[in-house]
């Protein structure tokens, strides 16, 4: 029954993981990836190492989706002006 | 397993499936309502397992999420603005709800801690929680009309 937490965790992170591959679009890739960082941190706290959960929080939830937005963004916008003088 | 692990354990579930079921479908404006409900929903689900494990220390956890769930959120609604022009997205019954579920739990597990230390950190981590959601998505409805094309 004390299980039941860790059960829950993994097969939602499984189940995110997966979503996030699935996904077609780098924004959205994005969307569901830093859904996982979070829910990996819930796993990590479940697995009683708090330390590691509080670096994957950090990381996960807010700084890797501002690197893939970031460079996303900046590939847009070079495709565009690459376009332009055509 | 006590009841707060089990109430842990439903709120993960259930949030955690909303949430996942709303950031894989729909148009992005609905993508980014499901990721700030992430936080909502995870953040007191950690507060639940701190008080479930008997270990305060698992509080900071809560804490740091609460900091940077909306910073997230804040990161989508700057970058994504021109997907969400279209529809900018509002779910007014939505945040009042996650702040209200916040709120109840913050208030539930300040009652077990009792007076000290411990209850300023719950009560600093339940005002980080529900003022970044409500900030969150009140940046979310309104979009970022000055800041565009910057």
């Amino acid at each position: 029954m004390a299980d039941a937490l860790i059960v829950v965790a993994l097969l939602l992170v499984a189940a995110s993981a997966t979503a996030a591959v699935a996904q077609r679009d780098p924004a959205r890739q994005a969307l569901v990836l830093s859904f996982m960082g979070v829910l990996l941190a819930a796993l990590f706290t479940v697995l009683q190492a708090p330390d590691v959960g509080l670096s994957q929080l950090a990381v996960g939830s807010a700084l890797t989706p501002l690197l893939i937005m970031l460079s996303v963004r900046k590939v847009r916008r070079r495709g565009r002006a690459r376009k332009e003088p055509e | 397993m006590n009841g707060w692990n089990l109430a842990a354990a439903v709120l993960l579930g259930a949030g955690g499936t909303a949430a996942l079921w709303g950031v894989t479908t729909g148009p992005p404006a609905r993508r980014v309502i499901a990721q700030n409900m992430t936080t909502s929903a995870v953040c007191p689900a950690l507060l639940l397992l701190s008080q479930g494990y008997g270990r305060p220390a698992y509080v900071d956890l809560a804490l740091l999420l609460a900091l940077l769930g909306p910073v997230g959120t804040l990161v989508f609604a700057r970058l994504l603005s021109d997907d969400l022009s279209d529809g900018p997205p509002s779910a007014r019954v939505l945040t009042w709800t996650a702040a209200g579920a916040g709120a109840a739990v913050v208030l539930a597990v300040c009652v077990a801690v009792g007076p000290g230390r411990a209850l300023v950190k719950l009560l600093v981590t339940g005002a980080l929680l529900i003022g970044g959601n409500i900030i969150a998505s009140r940046a979310l409805a309104d979009g970022f009309q000055g800041v565009r094309g910057g």
